[in-house]
């Protein structure tokens, strides 16, 4: 029981910080990290946030590898899923 | 063509193909509960609940089968490449139905006793070592993880960001989920009913998938083997270490033959795809840089190399992508001699411009 519980606190730990995490990252952190989506629908960032509250120490670990700064996004292929 | 994210890239024929998925997953739901309900042994008093269940669970099991087998019979039979097309769309689907077979089990079984449903879970059976009793949910609980990972970094938005290879790898788990979830069903469904046809159906959808993983693998196989005219050529003919790849008669117009270069020495082997255009000849890496698709399958639109794929496009002379797109490929250098092509195995980095080699008659009428 003691094992199962120390699980659970760890998962949803884990998943409280993804979901503040990930709400950050759809709302600002995304452009920073892909200029492609400077100016996405509001629909395509609801997509994206299920995935970045999941992998969200990769995403932060990326996002402070990532100083430049962005003033116009440049294109990217539009076949997108399929 | 846009230049920036959409939440879902939808067509007249996607939606078709998304529409008859959906009714066949809600006829086949409507089928199964309405037939064992009719068929249910005396006594065993199922619930519609727990038909649903049931329902959900085969359901979510048979479209993950259908997922693993569209990539090898694609490669088996080209003409099968438009299933493919929506691959995603069907892998998606299948987490949605197994979330909603976990979703009705978990509050069905879990959710009427003292604990929560998720201590339940982990705490109501640990029989680890038990193979008549194993926890079998916890098996189905991993692979709808991965699942979960699969649906939620379908798009392309990730597959750039995560990088091809990583997005590449973070998929292939789903091998992984496929043999968890045959563990859940062994350990668990056939554990309650040893019903033959159950065991049969089982049986049949692991061969069939292995199966078929197998012969497409040994079809590539053998046909990189098997790759005509493919060899070095004496240094009087081409420079030192180029590779014979053909007949430019062999290769119809905008389209490709594939030729596997072997490695040697610092030079690692790859399958190249040359493309035969406007008398012209070039060649570049059979990988669309996308999501691995086989170039050397697709053909020349527009001047463009057009991935079979998803239709990424690339200019043969250079391997970029037309502006102002920023996809890149290697390319290779290529000669022709006596109407046969010869290709430098060693790539040049990816998006470098290369000559063409002019086809003689193309030579001649420039003459």
């Amino acid at each position: 029981m003691a094992i199962a519980l120390i699980i659970l606190y760890l998962l949803a730990a884990y998943s409280l910080l993804g979901i503040i995490f990930a709400l950050y990252f759809v709302c600002i952190g995304m452009n920073r990290l892909d200029p492609s989506a400077i100016g996405s629908h509001w629909t395509f960032r609801l997509l994206v946030l299920p995935g970045a509250a999941a992998l969200w120490p990769w995403l932060l670990r990326r996002l402070a590898s990532t100083h430049h700064s962005y003033t116009s996004p440049p294109p990217s292929h539009p076949e997108s899923p399929s | 063509m846009s230049l920036s994210y959409t939440w879902v890239g939808w067509s007249r024929q996607k939606k078709i193909y998304d529409a008859l998925m959906l009714s066949a997953i809600v006829l086949y739901l409507a089928v199964f509960v309405a037939l064992a309900r009719a068929f249910q042994a005396p006594g065993q008093g199922l619930s519609d609940v727990q038909l649903l269940i049931r329902a959900l669970g085969t359901a979510a099991f048979i479209l993950l089968h259908i997922v693993l087998c569209i990539g090898p019979l694609t490669r088996l039979d080209r003409r099968l490449l438009p299933i493919l097309y929506n691959r995603r769309h069907l892998g998606v689907t299948t987490f949605f139905v197994a979330l909603a077979h976990a979703v009705l089990s978990l509050v069905w079984y879990h959710g009427f006793g003292n604990l929560s449903i998720p201590l339940s879970l982990l705490v109501s059976n640990t029989n680890l070592r038990s193979i008549s009793q194993f926890p079998f949910e916890l098996l189905g609980a991993f692979s709808l993880i991965i699942l979960f990972l699969m649906a939620a970094t379908s798009h392309d938005f990730w597959l750039k960001n995560l990088s091809p290879r990583t997005w590449k790898n973070l998929h292939m788990l789903v091998y992984i989920a496929y043999g968890s979830l045959v563990l859940h069903v062994v350990l668990g469904v056939l554990q309650q009913d040893t019903s033959p046809v159950l065991v049969a159906a089982l049986t049949i959808g692991v061969s069939v998938v292995s199966g078929l993983h197998i012969a497409s693998a040994l079809k590539e196989s053998t046909a990189d083997r098997v790759t005509p005219g493919v060899s070095i050529v004496p240094p009087d003919v081409a420079p030192t270490g180029w590779v014979d790849a053909g007949s430019i008669d062999d290769i119809p117009e905008s389209r490709a033959r594939v030729v596997c270069l072997r490695s040697t020495g610092n030079v690692p082997g790859e399958r190249v795809a040359i493309f035969k255009y406007d008398g012209k000849v070039s060649a570049v890496s059979n990988v669309c840089a996308h999501q691995g698709g086989p170039l050397g399958e697709g053909k020349i639109v527009n001047g463009c190399i057009t991935c079979p794929w998803h239709g990424y496009q690339y200019l043969p002379e250079s391997g970029q992508s037309p502006p102002p797109f920023t996809e890149r490929i290697r390319t290779y250098n290529v000669r022709i001699e006596a109407r046969r092509i010869y290709v430098n195995p060693a790539p040049n980095p990816p998006g470098t411009p290369v000559s063409p080699a002019l086809l003689p008659e193309a030579s001649h009428r420039n003459i």
